[in-house]
């Protein structure tokens, strides 16, 4: 066993070596070169189509696999590549000549083939490719005194050079040395500013701006590359064919080139060798079936297909996956140093407003965050808080307004403001999340300053300067680790680094604190101080309202989208209009039931040594829970506890599972989340998940789908009852609701399935006290009037209000379980989890 | 000339608008699609010529019985080309339904035969007048049949519970789970009613072409590029957009020449997209930050 | 203890060609090892039953060859290749046949851009190219001062001259319109046919062209009859034919139509409606009518080698068997004057043929270094089908 990991530890060693890739590629070609030098014949020259298909492959990689872009129309580019080459050898260019002007020709059509290509994405970008690509075929052939028509040209003079013509074998060593210069290039391309800005931009083109880089001009550079590498690769063909017509492109082959690349593995470096040998090599190996070869082709291409998802490399590459585990070492040097400069301008934001549709979602928003301060922006849902953040960090172009940070920022693009200075994080994280974690800040450090195209990686400077950065926000995992695979509190303090890496003056965090235990909290409150301290502006949108009172300066109060007033932290909270706007009145305690409830033991939902996990780590273990009828049961517990896993299990969103799950005395283990729905469980899941395109109407009755006996118009009235707000909205998308509308609708659309039991997962997460103390009204007047529940909620306190028992979830094993008069007493429990309450 | 061309652009417009339907039933519940539409169509039409022209059955059983098997087809296409790989979060969907269209038409050609058949039909075998201008009946049906499909199917989607659980699944796939909705039997099902439609078209547009193994590729890329240009979320959307092209090709041909044809009608797929990126008629996904 | 194995690149080649790939050195043959003919023609897609019918003319003359105890003593065989249209797929099929079939003579190509493709890799490596079908001009005039390139098939140029004379002498058009399809075949036939016109000193009432896939091709027709087209050249295949047809009869425009030899697949009765029987083509040769005792028994061959061939009907194309099956009697004539299976020997033999009783006609030295078509204008007959039948007329 430990034998195996250290050969597979040497192996990545081996594997990740700088050198090893480049190495392989000049292995690789050089062994092709003498394979080609001595086969001649018939060999040689499928080498040579090889070797060009390989071309087209990198540069279809540099467009798929790293700005994650797709082209159907690769073989218009091939198209004008040949016919540029050609065209010019018969007009008595010489080929080397010829070669590159059919390149920069290429190149400088897929620069324009880009401007609408850039607009579209998806199935809209594949059009735009696929009708380029017909495009360029009928201009071939209509274009008749220039492209020779459908009867093409021919007659190239061979190229030549060192005195020697150039026959097939020389085209094939010429293309085979082009092709391993290609991959080089690829590999350059990957590991330098470029490439990962063009993973960056794919991965996320919201937070790539956020950095400083326009993804417009890296996107462009990728179709620009992509074209002329294709360009390069016909404009070797027409040589080596030595005759070229229409018909020598069909479409098929674009779709085939397309076919090397996701084959191989996107992305990877040897994709588009490994590509070829199934799009080249395979069909002649298939020639002698002669009409049947399309028939099996197509079979044994849907093999591979089916083989190797995750195309050939890229299934290999995960096979072989280790990570290496080194964390950040921080040098210690304070923050202020770290990110250099004298700070001194403020943020000022003067009379800004912005009209969606006619709603006017900010109006004449102002205020000065001074550097060196915390400005804290709070209101409740809707009251334009993000709005806000999203004009000034240039999502939004304002309507009226300015501001300033030494200069007029109001209406520049985003990637200008981040470069201006300003930085930002979002409400649900934006990483980057195909690159590693040092990736994800070593890209930022540049503010979209990407120098020269095959410049060098980040060097050691930059590299620690990151580490540093990490350290400071408290990043402690390994550097190589890809951001997706993060857990939530590492997203947020890593995109605090990658903003901090632009050495920012202002950074505006939104919602920092959502989703994150109380431990983290506090670290994230020391964290936002010593940001201040070191002479940013912060400015803070958060609902957590003692992080917001205990670390701001200032306090600007939003309220439907007009500020209501600014001040100090304790003048906001003795306002009695903020109080009555946003905080609601007294604090909220939640309603006990008004009688003691009698348990009656016979189990609407019970769990027996219930466990999953995701993948090999387990995040639920041997859990055993009961619920009663007409009972009201809270899973209490910390972040990352398993408390979503277990609801999710429950429901049947998370399969498979170990042990047993009882709904009803139905074994319910094994079943769908669709058929466990139908047998009487409604999951009323975190984040609301209405649907946002239909009407409150519909999205009610959807949650009637398995029932029969529905009475449409008396249910929903009641339902309108239950939850006012509602009414009002009933026609109109469900799109448009705030958070807590949305809460009330999803629970409603649980309630009228008429279930045994309804479960609530984090009902409360993201929605205003007022908002909060409404719905936990609701749910009290639901469980009194004897609706089964099973409740998850951040908010402890609440939650052992209003529920008779409850389980304490602790690293997916349950700790204690008990009354709620008995838990709320218990010290333990309250030391880990109950001290937010207030 | 403009009477003739219309009738020629709409009979031909509505067939691309009827494949694009497909396109667009399969992306609004799962964001994939069959790349290989046009390999649906000519299967539809083959099992229309085999079962009504080789077997000799009676017309209605025929047509039936030809889209029952494209049906299957649909259902084996989801299963087989799409399900693996987008059940994965892997694209590689789209390069799987073009590899099952090369099987199909080259099995087919193996089957069926190598030379185009014509499956005979009383609505296109005499001309009638139409403002002076001949045309079979059947071009002058095919339209209303497109946009009757097209209408019967936005009202289902609206309308029903059935359609309403589909917009439903793809909006919130777990969402839609949790509320008793399989979603994986509304794909299967979004697949069975594409490979339908596109059965229907090839079975209308073969009295007036012919039945070949190769007769639905150029149709298949042109109904997608149709679907594209309506906005594939929409679909009255795609049918007014299959609409348009047809007219736009067959103008093109009439007043520009033939010559012209194909370059100005994928020039305006990408002129169109310039415009509007999410098409004429379709929405733009909202993205929140 | 280790071995060292030096790997030289011949052992990588050797691994190749059993892979399948390299190469093949010729050895020496055997005596009754094969001689291999090969073919590339398009043999999936739209073409695909005129690669068949080509096919079928060569294996039945194959077999009759084989039966006589082949040629030099080894029996003939054929090694066929899809070039799926593509004269890049034509050049990458030749080579493999002729490097590692070791084939001494090709046959192919149905669209003339993958036989123009092959002419300069043909007249270099100096192996015999026969061409049944592709009617290009260039194929064989193609200015070689050693040319390899033969052919048993018509040619665009002289086609396009009877096209021209049918309809100006027997229609009395002055100003007729030409339907081409959009591919290579339909745009040699427009210099062709523009050339013959001008030679005559007539207009022409515009050049429509028509997609392969076109379901309906009345708005070209329009254009041609607002122009005041009295009658129309057509070169198009079996379906865009029957398409042009069908538009004609809902236009209700009765104009002479005057067309290359595409149609002459077999459905074209059937899908080109009630009109399909008006167009006058051009062929080389037909089974119907055919009174020939050759023709006859070639036909009655044919049923007996494939079953699903029931009448005359059935064979079709008709031109695509009979050139080829006449071809493979001719070059294997040419190999037997040979006396071996080298290139430039098969060529010197293919003009040392000096009659040979084929099934289109009887050939007399059909080929000299001056003109390698063994088809003339003298060879054309003009056909109409009528009732699924090729019947020749005046």
């Amino acid at each position: 066993m430990a034998r195996t990991y250290a050969l597979r530890a040497g192996l990545a060693r081996v594997l990740h070596h700088p050198l090893t890739a480049p190495a392989a590629v000049i292995l690789l070609t050089a062994a092709t070169l003498w394979l080609a030098a001595g086969a001649g014949g018939y060999l040689v020259f499928i080498l040579a189509l090889a070797a060009i298909n390989v071309i087209v492959g990198v540069g279809l990689n540099v467009l798929l696999g790293l700005s994650g872009q797709i082209s159907f129309g690769h073989i218009g580019f091939y198209v004008i590549g040949a016919y540029a080459a050609g065209i010019l050898m018969l007009a008595g260019l010489p080929y080397w000549g010829a070669f590159l002007a059919a390149g920069a020709i290429a190149a400088a059509v897929g620069g324009l083939l880009a401007l609408p290509a850039l607009r579209v994405s998806g199935p809209y970008l594949a059009m735009v490719t696929i009708a380029f690509a017909f495009i360029v075929e009928h201009g071939t052939i209509e274009w008749r005194d220039l492209t020779g028509g459908q009867n093409g040209l021919m007659g190239f003079p061979s190229p030549e050079a060192f005195g020697r013509m150039f026959f097939e074998t020389e085209m094939a060593l010429l293309a085979t040395a082009i092709a391993g210069l290609s991959l080089l290039f690829y590999l350059r391309l990957r590991a330098g500013r470029w490439g990962l800005a063009m993973r960056a931009v794919s991965d996320s083109e919201v937070a790539a701006r956020s950095i400083g880089l326009n993804p417009v001009a890296v996107k462009t550079a990728a179709f620009i590359l992509s074209a002329l590498l294709t360009g390069f690769a016909g404009a070797l063909f027409t040589p080596l064919q030595g005759f070229i017509s229409p018909s020598s492109f069909p479409f098929f082959q674009s779709i085939l080139f397309l076919l090397a690349v996701v084959v191989g593995g996107t992305g990877t470096l040897f994709g588009p060798v490994v590509g070829v040998l199934v799009t080249v090599m395979l069909p002649e190996f298939l020639s002698s079936l002669a009409e049947y070869r399309l028939l099996f082709f197509g079979g044994l291409l849907l093999g591979v297909l089916l083989a190797a998802p995750r195309g050939v490399m890229g299934t290999l590459a995960r096979l072989a996956a280790t990570e290496d585990p080194t964390p950040a070492r921080p040098s210690g040097r304070p923050l202020a140093e770290i990110i250099g400069g004298a700070r001194a301008t403020a943020l000022e934001v003067t009379g800004l407003g912005i009209a969606f549709g006619g709603v006017q979602a900010a109006e004449n928003v102002a205020f000065t965050a001074p550097p060196g301060k915390v400005t804290a922006i709070i209101g409740p849902n809707g009251a334009g808080k993000t709005t806000a953040l999203n004009m000034i960090g240039g999502f939004y172009q304002p309507d009226a307004g300015s501001i300033r940070l030494g200069r007029e920022l109001a209406g520049a693009p985003a990637h200008e403001v981040a470069r201006a200075g300003i930085a930002r994080t979002y409400q649900t994280t934006q990483l980057f999340d195909h690159l590693s974690v040092i990736d994800n800040v070593l890209i930022a450090m540049k503010k979209g300053r990407l120098g020269f195209l095959l410049g060098p990686r980040p060097g050691k400077a930059d590299r620690q300067v990151a580490e540093d950065l990490l350290g400071v926000v408290g990043y402690r995992g390994p550097l190589a680790r890809e951001a997706r695979a993060l857990p939530h509190v590492d997203r947020r303090l890593v995109e605090i680094a990658r903003a901090l890496a632009t050495r920012p003056d202002v950074i505006l965090l939104d919602e920092p604190a959502a989703g994150l235990s109380q431990a983290d909290k506090e670290s994230l409150a020391g964290l936002l101080t010593r940001l201040a301290e070191a002479g940013l502006v912060v400015i803070l949108v958060e609902h957590d309202m003692d992080l917001v009172m205990g670390i701001s300066d200032a306090v600007v109060v939003l309220d439907a989208g007009r500020p209501l007033m600014t001040g100090t932290p304790a003048e906001v909270q003795t306002s009695p209009a903020v109080r009555r706007a946003y905080l609601g009145e007294a604090d909220f305690e939640g309603r006990p039931r008004p009688a003691p409830f009698e348990r009656r033991r016979e189990a609407v939902v019970a769990t027996t040594r219930l466990s999953a996990g995701y993948g090999a780590a387990p995040v639920l273990e041997a859990v055993e829970v009961e619920v009663d009828p007409g009972e009201m049961v809270a899973v209490l517990g910390a972040n990352g506890a398993g408390k979503s896993t277990m609801m999710r299990a429950v429901a049947g969103l998370h399969r498979p599972v170990e042990g047993t799950i009882v709904l009803a005395d139905r074994d319910i283990t094994a079943l769908k989340a669709h058929a466990i729905a139908g047998a009487g469980l409604a999951l009323v899941p975190e984040g609301r998940q209405v649907f946002p395109e239909m009407s409150v109407r519909d999205n009610i009755l959807m949650g009637a789908y398995r029932r029969r006996d529905l009475k449409p118009g008396p249910e929903i009235d009641a339902l309108l009852k239950r939850f006012p707000r509602l009414a009002d909205r009933i026609d109109q998308r469900a799109g448009v609701l705030s958070g807590g509308e949305q809460q009330m609708l999803a629970v409603a659309r649980g309630l009228i399935a008429r279930p045994r039991i309804l479960l609530l997962d984090e009902p409360s997460l993201g929605l205003a006290p007022a908002m909060v103390r409404e719905l936990y009204d609701a749910l009290a007047d639901l469980r009194d009037e004897g609706v089964t529940i099973l409740l998850v909620d951040q908010m402890a306190t609440l939650a052992l209000a209003i529920a008779d028992r409850g389980y304490v979830l602790e690293n997916g094993e349950v700790v204690t379980s008990g009354t709620t008069e008995a838990l709320k007493g218990d010290p333990a429990i309250e030391a880990a989890y109950l001290g937010i309450a207030g | 000339m403009i009477v003739s061309t219309l009738i020629t652009g709409l009979a031909l417009g509505s067939m691309y608008g009827l494949l694009a339907l497909g396109f667009h039933v399969t992306y609004a519940v799962s964001k994939t699609v069959n790349f290989s539409q046009g390999a649906s169509m000519m299967v539809g039409a083959v099992l229309g010529y085999t079962f009504a022209v080789t077997f000799g059955w009676p017309t209605i059983p025929a047509i039936v019985a030809a889209l029952l098997g494209c049906a299957a087809l649909g259902l084996v296409v989801e299963r087989v080309l799409v399900r693996p790989f987008a059940s994965r979060g892997s694209d590689l969907w789209l390069m799987a339904t073009i590899a099952g269209g090369l099987i199909l038409e080259n099995a087919v050609l193996f089957t069926f035969g190598k030379e185009p058949r014509s499956l005979p039909s009383p609505l296109a075998s005499e001309a009638i007048s139409v403002f002076g201008t001949g045309a079979y009946p059947l071009q002058l049906i095919i339209p209303v049949v497109g946009l009757l499909i097209a209408g019967l199917l936005a009202l289902v989607q609206r309308r029903t519970k059935l359609g309403k659980a589909m917009l439903a699944a793809v909006q919130r796939p777990e969402a839609a789970e949790l509320v008793g909705v399989d979603t994986r039997a509304m794909i299967a099902a979004s697949y069975a009613i594409s490979t339908v439609f596109a059965g229907v078209a090839g079975l209308l547009i073969a009295p007036l072409f012919n039945v070949s193994a190769s007769m639905g590729t150029i149709f298949g890329i042109k109904a997608f590029a149709t679907a594209i240009i309506g906005g594939i979320s929409s679909a009255w959307g795609v049918m007014l957009a299959g609409l348009l092209y047809g007219c736009v090709e067959a103008l093109t041909t009439a007043y520009l020449g033939s010559s012209y044809t194909q370059i100005v009608s994928f020039s305006m797929v990408i002129l169109v997209l310039v415009w509007v990126p999410n098409g004429l008629f379709g929405r733009a996904e909202v993205k929140k930050v | 203890m280790t071995k060292t194995f030096a790997v030289t690149r011949r052992h990588v080649v050797a691994a190749a060609a059993a892979l399948g790939l390299a190469a093949g050195t010729a050895l020496p043959a055997a005596a009754q090892d094969p001689i291999k003919i090969g073919l590339i023609a398009s043999l999936s897609g739209p073409s695909a039953k005129s690669g068949e019918a080509i096919t079928r003319g060569i294996l039945l003359a194959m077999d009759e060859i084989n039966a006589e105890g082949g040629v030099l003593g080894r029996p003939l065989e054929l090694v066929a290749r899809d070039d799926e249209n593509n004269p890049g797929k034509g050049i990458t099929a030749a080579r493999e046949l002729i490097n590692r079939e070791g084939a001494v003579v090709i046959f192919g190509g149905l669209q003339t851009p993958v036989s123009l493709a092959l002419v300069p890799y043909i007249n270099q490596t100096k192996v015999p190219f026969m061409g049944p079908w592709a009617a290009g001009t260039p194929i064989t005039k193609n200015g070689a001062a050693e040319n390899y390139m033969f052919r048993v098939s018509a040619v665009d140029e002289m086609v396009d001259v009877a096209l021209v004379e049918r309809a100006a002498t027997l229609h009395g058009a002055t100003k007729p319109g030409l339907v081409l399809i959009n591919n290579p075949w339909g745009e040699s036939n427009e210099k062709g046919i523009m050339a013959a016109l001008e030679a005559k000193g007539m207009e022409n009432a515009g050049v429509e062209t028509i997609e392969a896939n076109d379901v309906d091709v009345v708005p070209q027709l329009t254009r041609l009859k607002d122009a005041g087209a009295d009658a129309l050249f057509l070169v198009a295949n079996v379906g865009p034919s029957a398409q042009v047809m069908k538009s004609l009869e809902r236009m209700g425009w009765d104009v002479p139509v005057v067309s290359h030899w595409g149609p002459a697949g077999g459905r074209f009765s059937e899908l080109g409606g009630p009109r399909a029987k008006d167009v006058e083509m051009i062929q080389t040769f037909t089974f119907s009518g055919n009174d020939s005792p050759k023709a006859a028994a070639t036909l009655e061959a044919l049923k007996k080698k494939f079953p699903e061939i029931q009448s005359a009907a059935d064979v079709t194309p008709a031109v695509g068997i009979a050139n080829a099956y006449d071809a493979m009697h001719l070059t294997a004539l040419a190999i037997e004057n040979a006396g071996s299976t080298d290139g430039p020997a098969i060529r010197q033999g293919f003009y040392d043929i000096d009659s040979y009783e084929g099934l289109i006609k009887t050939y007399e030295t059909p080929f000299t270094p001056e003109d390698q078509d063994a088809l003339g204008p003298e060879d054309y007959v003009f056909t109409r089908f009528i009732d699924g039948e090729i019947i020749p007329i005046d």
